[in-house]
């Protein structure tokens, strides 16, 4: 699941200045099991930018942000009306604020001859472990050795991304950044203890190959 | 004559060890009155590279400015800030300049420092760079392309003396990437710089008798001399790896920081040894360094 959270709201006036005849979309997919831009998110952004005196045409949330397969079917199927009659038009629009992940506002950018803009932020891969949101689980690196580490991905949950950890900045198994932020090397640790796999530790890990996601 | 840092070590004699903290900016002044408190006091001495990542003049740089000044650096160098070109560049430059000691260590997060928002590199860790440093005096860079003119170096990395479970297997592949000597983390707990030592010894007997190093690694301990109680209190709340024992910050209630002192010089006297010199870090007062040599009894004598 890609992670997302809301920009803050005068940082989106910001981008959106000048700017009117907007319309909002959110996405069905991650944004939306996170709520930062399922239905009532997006209802919710609508109301905060018409009280902010902005225009919004229109709003909806896509299945899916960064499945983008026709246009101009994506044109029919947001150029509507609303429960109480009103015009609900993505035609409208001179602006779409995103409210989904980079890459469902990337795609959609790929294909509209309207500008799409960032509501949200998106921070990480992450997922969803008994009911809560879960981030820093992937880095993609395009290279997972994580059974080495017993699942626990050092690239992405060490803030050095040591291969060979720890470092020397951990104390008492909290990061050397605190906010009691646990040492990955910890867990990792731990976690090797319990698989009777400790002798992963002794292998000098290799430096990961930056070329292998652009090859 | 007197003898190179890594002679001296490797023919078993005691060596002092102290740093010199490159400027904030172009402005050389500091740090040549800091070269000359230790000039002709210390055996080598560290240069660090943008510690607690403040940003400073490049150790390279001020490696060659303390070399070209008569003394011996030794050159830090992180993970963080450069990758695995600029770092096989650096060490290139280093021998370039006639710099043969390198310590090796991952860095502290931009997020400590100054410059927050700086892109953290880490490449490379500090076991990866170590190995890194051993391919260069092999005669190949990181790719296996053979390199015109080898350097040879003295590497050496830093270690805490608290050492279980993955510290533990790291300190191991340190030596087993090529750290000759180490430098630790401040000790104030003598024990545990015993039971430290007796496990290092262990590791590398291990290692002899595997073949994969040659030589005895060589410890160096780390001494921070105490200015006050509120100081100590500090390092036991905010430092990894450091913990100042209770009895000393009662000694340091009564006698302040000429207690601290002789606390300082307590420690060598008792762990001098077992181990093979002693690193000083005066945090940026390199002026008292002279004084707390005088009272180890150890100014560099020629051999």
């Amino acid at each position: 699941m890609i992670i997302s959270k809301q920009k803050p709201f005068d940082e989106i006036l910001e981008i959106l200045s000048g700017i009117d005849n907007i319309f909002v979309l959110g996405c069905g997919k991650c944004a939306k099991k996170l709520r930062t831009g399922g239905e009532p998110e997006v209802l919710a952004m609508r109301t905060k930018l018409s009280d902010a005196g902005k225009n919004v045409v229109g709003y909806g949330v896509k299945s899916t942000a960064c499945t983008m397969n026709s246009w101009e079917e994506f044109l029919d199927d947001n150029d509507n009306y609303d429960e109480d009659g009103n015009k609900n038009s993505i035609k409208d629009a001179d602006a779409i604020l995103m409210m989904s992940c980079g890459s469902g506002l990337s795609v959609i950018s790929c294909v509209s001859d309207i500008p799409a803009y960032p509501a949200l932020d998106t921070t990480a891969i992450g997922g969803v472990l008994f009911d809560k949101v879960v981030s820093e689980q992937c880095v993609m690196c395009g290279q997972c050795t994580i059974d080495v580490f017993g699942g626990i991905c050092p690239s992405t949950r060490c803030p050095k991304g040591m291969m060979n950890g720890p470092c020397g900045g951990s104390e008492d198994g909290i990061c050397e950044l605190g906010n009691d932020r646990e040492c990955a090397w910890k867990n990792i640790d731990e976690r090797l203890d319990k698989l009777h796999a400790n002798q992963s530790l002794e292998i000098i890990q290799k430096p990961k190959d930056f070329s292998k996601p652009l090859k | 004559m007197i003898m190179g840092f890594r002679d001296k070590l490797e023919s078993g004699n005691f060596v002092i060890t102290a740093e010199v903290t490159p400027p904030k900016g172009s402005d050389l002044a500091q740090l040549h009155d800091d070269i000359g408190y230790l000039q002709g006091v210390v055996d080598a001495i560290n240069v660090t590279d943008n510690q607690r990542a403040i940003m400073r003049m490049c150790p390279l740089a001020v490696s060659a400015i303390v070399k070209n000044a008569g003394c011996e650096p030794i050159m830090q160098l992180t993970c963080r800030d450069r990758n695995r070109m600029a770092l096989q560049s650096d060490l290139l430059g280093a021998a370039g300049l006639g710099i043969e000691n390198i310590s090796i260590m991952t860095g502290d997060h931009p997020l400590l420092g100054d410059i927050p928002s700086a892109k953290p590199v880490y490449d490379l860790d500090s076991v990866q760079l170590l190995q890194l440093a051993g391919s260069l005096q092999a005669g190949v860079d990181f790719s296996g392309n053979a390199l015109k003119g080898a350097p040879s170096f003295f590497v050496g990395a830093v270690s805490g003396i608290d050492l279980s479970g993955a510290k533990l297997l790291k300190f191991k592949k340190k030596i087993q990437t090529g750290a000759r000597f180490f430098q630790t983390q401040a000790v104030y707990d003598v024990d545990m710089f015993m039971d430290f030592m007796q496990m290092a010894s262990g590791i590398n007997a291990e290692l002899n008798g595997k073949q994969d190093v040659k030589q005895d690694i060589k410890i160096i301990a780390g001494i921070i001399p105490l200015k006050s109680t509120r100081m100590a209190r500090f390092m036991n709340e905010n430092v990894p790896g450091i913990t100042v024992p209770e009895h000393y910050i009662e000694r340091m209630e009564k006698g302040g920081a000429k207690e601290g002192l002789v606390i300082a010089s307590e420690i060598v006297s008792r762990i001098r040894d077992v181990c093979n010199g002693v690193h000083i870090m005066t945090l940026g007062s390199c002026e008292k360094v002279p004084e707390i040599v005088d009272l180890i009894g150890n100014r560099p004598h020629h051999n």
